[in-house]
């Protein structure tokens, strides 16, 4: 690298004057920080994925391990014993095109909110946009993410499923289940710097998240006075989308899709005020 | 603010909250507070009991100064650095920071063990605030300043703590920030590579780098700094010339009634009220040079009567180093019993430690080598010397007779004598 570019790096980096204060207006985001702050995001994420699978002899394994798991008990107990319908749809598959997303929803989730706390020491001695943390929380399970669905492709293959176009369709929808999970990140996480029990409470959350969504049942099981406030899950959308994008049948349901993306969109900017509050105290208390 | 300031803090304060009772870590903490309140009709309400471990600092550092922090344990050095790297908000006031600064509050904060060296570099880098081409651009020195260039692909849980340091340290000194915080760091590792950062530090000094310190080790701020800053419970008692506040601090930093030990009964039943440590000047300053007579007196009080007791008197070089032990029993001056009041005296040889920061400790323990009564820290000294400083040359320094044989010379006799 020249002179020249290591000098604008630099003064990219050199910030003209840097006022402290004790406080900031509250819709000052400072998301332009988080742009100057992208490189330690992406590394925070690295970390994330380098870290995760060392010392494991199973290794990245384990990214297919636990959705496939999860669709065989689903399998035996939902679609065997229950004979739950499954829109004429091979059980097995029909869960894993759920269970994909939702599996990436309930780590990242998880991860978002208790990624402060786990970076605690970080928190306490280094200056940087604390929702830094948060973002690189949610992108890193996208790796698990991108291997299971590998797994999706040998299920459709076995099935005898063709992909569409439509499956380009699973980006975007990936997208809104990340921009949920950070959404509730943004919230859970400040808290879980104060009260502990956050982490406590998030399995259980989940849990009840999985039952809420259209996993082991599908979308037309739900009595139709019940949908509108049903689709107010943002991952009813996002999993019935999937669904569509996967089985290339009927439309997707874009009137549960646009609720869940009114809910995430007020839960992001709120979320986003809140968290920028409370950022302010982090090291004070973590 | 003109523009050859590089930090400006104005009516700077950091209040926090104090005692464990007002700082709730689970929900069931609070509810049980609430419902205190809502029981006692709030009037047993919890007074907010606030302290200050910062306030009213206003102070100016230019572009291109080194300045030292000093002051005892929660003067408030800590909280004023990391005010300033902007890792917690001020309550009050304003500090403006003109170029790009860099912290180092603690080496190696964000390394994670698993990760190989090669692979923490780069993530510490980032956090420091380096962008992934530079840290690539200096990876090559980074790695010879650390020298670990055959352990770069180990995991760091599998390095010593030298190491570990070392990389850390490494990393952070190729930052190259406008201006530099630091926080003890400079302290690190063993005496050559102390050196090394010493160095390091030395030359940001010249290349024009603006330097805040925090250390306990007042050789190095004597060395690095022109000009003090001094906190006394979070205020600024001093900023000034660097020899005048270091007299203000060690004048200031005697008998602390500080117990570190007693026995859960009750009061201990001998505590240690004053101590003076006189040199040769007989004056009491809290500095010792090098190599001189010392004397300490110690004034003690007792609150029943205690039989064949043993005194130790022990010096801790700040880095907790244990260095060395006086006691009246190993040294042949038994006391058949101490009561009421009275003064114990050590007069100690010439010490001949090298320059550094020192705790003075008692400890007494009943019928020789019983149970311990007390362990109390009775002062603090300094010890002076311009060249034997502990970082260079070890924890003490003696003269050795030195003589020199040439090869020839040394080959000449035996031939002669052939």
């Amino acid at each position: 690298m020249n002179a020249a570019v290591e000098k604008a790096v630099a003064s990219a980096h050199r910030q003209e004057q840097v006022v402290i204060r004790p406080g900031k207006g509250l819709f000052d985001l400072e998301l332009g920080l988080i742009w100057r702050y992208r490189e330690l995001m992406f590394t925070l994420m690295l970390r994330d994925i380098q870290v995760l699978y060392k010392q494991a002899a199973l290794g990245v394994a384990w990214a297919v391990i636990q959705p496939v798991f999860a669709v065989v008990v689903f399998t035996v107990v939902f679609g065997n014993f229950a004979k739950m319908p499954s829109d004429g749809i091979p059980y097995p598959i029909f869960a894993y095109a759920a269970v994909l997303p939702w599996t990436y929803f309930a780590e990242a989730t998880r991860r978002a909110a208790t990624g402060l706390v786990d970076d605690a020491e970080l928190v306490r001695k280094v200056y940087f946009p604390r929702l830094v943390i948060p973002l690189a929380k949610v992108a890193a399970p996208l790796l698990d993410f991108a291997i299971a669905f590998c797994v999706l492709l040998v299920l459709m293959f076995v099935y005898g499923i063709m992909p569409s176009f439509k499956l380009l369709a699973i980006v975007p929808l990936i997208l809104v289940a990340s921009l949920l999970a950070l959404s509730i990140g943004m919230w859970l996480g400040p808290i879980n710097v104060r009260f502990r029990d956050v982490k406590h409470t998030i399995p259980f959350l989940l849990q009840i998240g999985m039952y809420a969504s259209p996993i082991v049942y599908p979308l037309s099981q739900v009595p139709v006075e019940w949908k509108a406030l049903y689709s107010l899950n943002p991952m009813v959308g996002v999993i019935e989308g999937f669904r569509w994008a996967v089985f290339d049948r009927g439309n997707p349901d874009f009137a549960a899709l646009g609720i869940g993306l009114g809910v995430i969109l007020v839960m992001l900017v709120a979320g986003l005020v809140y968290f920028k509050k409370q950022e302010r105290t982090f090291a004070d208390v973590i | 603010m003109t523009n050859d300031v590089a930090i400006s803090v104005r009516d700077l304060g950091k209040r926090y909250l104090r005692g464990s009772g007002t700082k709730h870590n689970s929900v069931r903490d609070i509810v049980q507070d609430k419902l205190t309140t809502l029981l006692t009709l709030g009037l047993k309400k919890r007074q907010k009991d606030y302290f200050w471990a910062l306030s009213e600092a206003t102070f100016d550092i230019k572009k291109g100064e080194n300045v030292g922090i000093i002051g005892l344990n929660g003067a408030g050095k800590s909280t004023l650095l990391k005010v300033l790297s902007r890792i917690v908000t001020p309550t009050s006031g304003e500090a403006r920071i003109n170029g790009r600064l860099g912290a180092l509050l603690e080496v190696g904060t964000g390394f994670h063990g698993e990760l190989t060296g090669r692979e923490n570099t780069f993530l510490y880098g980032s956090i420091l605030g380096m962008t992934r081409a530079e840290v690539e651009e200096k990876f090559d020195a980074i790695v010879e300043f650390a020298e670990i260039k055959e352990f770069i692909d180990t995991p760091v849980k599998r390095y010593s703590s030298g190491m570990y340091v070392r990389l850390a340290f490494s990393v952070a000194a190729h930052l190259d920030p406008d201006i530099l915080l630091l926080d003890e760091v400079l302290a690190v590792g063993d005496a050559a590579f102390q050196r090394k950062c010493m160095n390091f530090a030395r030359s940001l000094q010249q290349k024009g780098s603006t330097i805040l310190f925090v250390s306990h080790n007042m050789f190095s701020i004597k060395t690095m700094c022109q000009r003090v800053i001094y906190l006394k419970k979070g205020k600024v008692v001093f900023d000034g010339p660097t020899d005048e506040g270091l007299r203000m601090y060690e004048g200031d930093s005697r008998l602390k009634e500080t117990y570190w030990f007693h026995r859960d009964d009750g009061e201990p039943p001998i505590t240690f009220t004053e101590a003076t440590i006189e040199s040769s000047g007989g004056i009491n300053t809290g500095v010792i040079d090098h190599g001189e007579p010392v004397t300490f007196r110690m004034r003690y009080k007792t609150s029943r009567r205690i039989e064949k007791p043993e005194v130790r008197l022990s010096f801790d070089r700040q880095d907790d180093m244990h260095v060395m032990t006086f006691s009246n029993t190993l040294e042949g001056m038994e006391l058949p019993y101490l009561e009421g009041e009275g003064e114990l005296v050590v007069t100690v040889p010439p010490l001949k430690l090298t320059s550094d920061f020192f705790l003075a400790n008692v400890a007494v323990r009943e019928n020789r080598h019983g149970k311990l009564l007390v362990a109390q820290i009775v002062g603090h000294f300094h010890v002076r010397h311009p060249t034997y400083s502990s970082t260079a040359y070890g924890v003490l320094h003696e003269a050795g007779k030195w003589s020199h044989v040439p090869a020839l010379a040394a080959a000449a006799p035996t031939k002669a004598a052939s």
